[in-house]
């Protein structure tokens, strides 16, 4: 269960120009079900979603994480929500490299680099035995059909075979939580729906989605639990689907 | 301890495949690197080696030189000085050298000629050093025909060829009997080319040395140890081709560092935007650039300096042959013993790793500070 | 293999390689004092000054006998012309102003 409790987040505070990208926002994310993001670009999806992944502080309010799998800080309850807002950077990122998976919209896949590479990337840090991490990016390939690519570079790659490759970076972890950023603003209607079908397998393993999209073949899907509507920086709407 | 082992590795893995992206530029770049490092340990390496051999080598040099200076010009000292300086106190013995410069036109080299009769060459014979056994393609028993003063041709037969080991102070030399030096240069009679004064207490030769120079204001007593001192100046820094040298690679290396330390490119600042957004914090993504730098500094001292070692101990330095040899026709073979200076080699270690990384790693810093949410957006 | 197995291999290999020439130097030293033994005898007997490094001019062969108007002798507006007299200078001896 995420938790945002009056959230707010502003870029260039005191200047000029300064810019209030999340207004006061307040809503629940449930485990295990696939929670959509719509609205208009501007409307501070993706600032939500990289507060909700512990990418950045909010200005102001509080964001609760529980029962994700997140691994707790030493002296607390392992049970009991985690209160990210004032985590040093470090705890964040362990966090963050634990619990979350990231689909950026532009991929944002390592150039020059192997595809097994890049999906092995997420993990170099933690110090894990790179004979487990191979083994684990191999079964990823697999399991999206590009095992082909593997040592191939990025760059020959197609768009869908290249979504495929962030997805399985995105897994490496085995995070508890998959977050995407407009995954289908780059994909023809046929990937767009191979998409979802991805999404349905991560559904069925319990893991919990979270999607900002403005795409009806990801909205209106029969897969969504809960789409929140976001304008202008705060929620206009906030329903579970039936 | 294992975890961070491993970590260390994958991320050296990462930085090994970031190098190789562009190969071509990484590997020219170790190139150039390399032989910078190579060029200046060889420097420091022969300069090392010859200063030790002259020092070792030349202990048996006179104690003190008195030659004569004659409107500036080095002229013929008389022998009578000589009892004059012998009775000077602390003088124990002063003996007359007798010896100069001869130029073959046949070959175009200059050999040293020196006059000394224990042990003496028969007559019209000479014991010559294996440089010029080389450059005129000599062996025991055959003849050097030499000119004298008029330009009589005189043939001197060669008795004994100077050990090979003695290159270094005998490769040019001619040593012949006192009457055939004199005959052949018709040198004036009752003088010397110098004198070689020994003296019983080292301490006494600057007292004795200003004693001769009071007694006899047209000579210039040389010290022996001014004489190894020129040695520890010879390949200084200071000199002409030695700091020619040095400048180019002192050049060479801010142009790396230049490269590194002017900011990144987009496209490496959009990486490391990347690497932050899928999990790498700010010490990772350090580390990462510091190996990059640590990579390439690193092999390029390891194999400069190996590479250096074997060109001066066991090529005999050939690569200075065209400096070093300039327009003479001798050139000694130069075997020197190996002299590993530990402290110059940690200054160019210094100097060779450390502003490199810092070049890489410094301006990587602002941009792996930056929040991992910027990735999101570009 | 491991990309960076390979490099912590090769430079492992370079060290050791530094290691052995490290070695080789002491050996040579250990035995370079009777090679020395010729030049000595020669320096002793003949009573020589100078090592024979480069014999182009005089005072490049016998930079220690050599003074600061050596390399001028030939003219009084001589420049230095032959190379290695960059590489040598004359001794700086106490008695003379520097």
């Amino acid at each position: 269960m995420i938790e945002l409790i009056e959230v707010s987040k502003s870029f260039n505070v005191g200047k000029v120009n300064q810019f209030d990208a999340v207004n006061r926002v307040s809503c629940s994310i449930h485990p295990g079900q696939v929670t959509i993001l719509k609205g208009p670009s501007g409307s501070g999806k993706t600032t939500l979603l990289t507060l909700i992944g512990c990418m950045a502080r909010p200005s102001s309010g509080r964001i609760m994480l529980g029962g994700i799998g997140a691994r707790a800080l030493p002296g607390t309850d392992p049970g009991a929500p985690l209160e990210i807002t004032s985590l040093p950077e470090r705890f964040l990122t362990g966090i963050r490299r634990s619990a979350f998976g990231f689909i950026f919209q532009q991929f944002n896949l390592v150039r020059g680099v192997s595809v097994l590479e890049n999906v092995m990337l997420p993990s170099y840090p933690t110090g894990e035995s790179q004979l487990a991490v191979r083994g684990r990016a191999l079964e990823l390939l697999e399991l999206f059909n590009i095992t082909r690519h593997a040592a191939s570079q990025v760059g020959l790659l197609s768009g869908g075979e290249m979504q495929r490759v962030a997805i399985a970076r995105a897994l490496i972890n085995n995070p508890s939580v998959i977050i995407a950023d407009e995954p289908t603003a780059h994909l023809d209607s046929r990937l767009s729906r191979e998409f979802m079908e991805i999404i349905a397998t991560f559904k069925a393993r319990g893991k919990t989605v979270l999607i900002a999209s403005h795409d009806p073949i990801v909205f209106d899907s029969p897969l969504a639990d809960q789409i929140i509507e976001m304008r202008d920086g705060s929620i206009t709407s906030d329903r579970y689907a039936a | 301890m294992k975890r961070s082992i491993e970590r260390h590795r994958n991320i050296l893995d990462f930085a090994l495949s970031s190098l190789l992206r562009r190969k071509g530029k990484n590997l020219s770049l170790l190139a150039v690197y390399t032989l910078i490092v190579f060029i200046i340990a060889s420097i420091v390496f022969f300069t090392q080696a010859l200063k030790r051999e002259a020092g070792l080598v030349l202990q048996d040099a006179p104690d003190l030189v008195v030659q004569r200076m004659v409107a500036g010009r080095h002229d013929p000292i008389p022998v009578a000085y000589a009892d004059k300086i012998a009775a000077i106190r602390g003088v124990s013995e002063v003996k007359p050298r007798f010896w100069g410069y001869y130029y073959d036109a046949v070959t175009g080299a200059n050999f040293t000629l020196v006059a000394c009769d224990d042990p003496a060459p028969a007559a019209e014979s000479i014991f010559i050093g294996s440089g010029v056994a080389r450059t005129c393609r000599l062996s025991e028993g055959d003849f050097l025909p030499l000119k004298d003063l008029k330009g009589a041709p005189a043939l001197f037969a060669v008795q004994k060829i100077f050990p090979s080991d003695s290159e270094l102070v005998a490769a040019d030399l001619i040593q012949l009997k006192g009457d055939d030096f004199r005959r052949l240069f018709d040198f004036p009679q009752g003088r010397a080319t110098d004198l070689a004064v020994s003296a019983r207490n080292q301490n006494e030769l600057k007292t004795i040395a200003a004693k001769i120079v009071h007694e006899f204001p047209d000579t210039r007593p040389i010290l022996k140890s001014e004489m190894l001192r020129t040695y520890d100046a010879v390949f200084d820094w200071r000199s002409g081709m030695v700091v020619v040298v040095l400048a180019v690679a002192v050049l060479s290396f801010i142009i790396f560092a230049w490269d590194k330390a002017t900011g990144l490119s987009a496209e490496e600042r959009k990486e490391i935007g990347i690497l932050k957004s899928i999990g790498w914090e700010t010490g990772d993504v350090l580390l990462l650039k510091s190996w990059e730098g640590i990579i390439i500094s690193l092999t390029a001292y390891l194999c400069g300096v190996s590479l250096a070692y074997l060109h001066v101990f066991f090529f005999s330095a050939s690569l200075f042959e065209r400096a070093l040899k300039g327009w003479s026709v001798l050139y000694p073979e130069f075997k020197l013993t190996p002299v590993v200076d530990p402290y110059l080699l940690c200054v160019l270690f210094l100097l060779t790793v450390g502003p490199y990384v810092v070049a890489t790693v410094v301006p990587s810093w602002l941009a792996a500070t930056v929040d991992p949410d910027a990735a999101m957006r570009s | 293999m491991r990309k960076s197995t390979l490099f912590l291999t090769l430079t492992a290999l370079n060290l050791l390689l530094c290691a052995l020439l490290a070695l080789h130097a002491r050996a040579s030293n250990s035995g370079a004092g009777a090679l020395r033994n010729s030049s000595r005898d020669l320096v002793r007997r003949l009573q020589l000054t100078d090592l024979c490094l480069f014999t182009e001019a005089r005072y490049t062969r016998n930079p220690a006998m050599a003074d600061r108007h050596s390399p001028f002798q030939d003219h009084p507006m001589a420049l230095e012309h032959f190379p290695t007299g960059s590489l040598v200078t004359p001794p700086a001896l106490h008695r003379e102003a520097p």
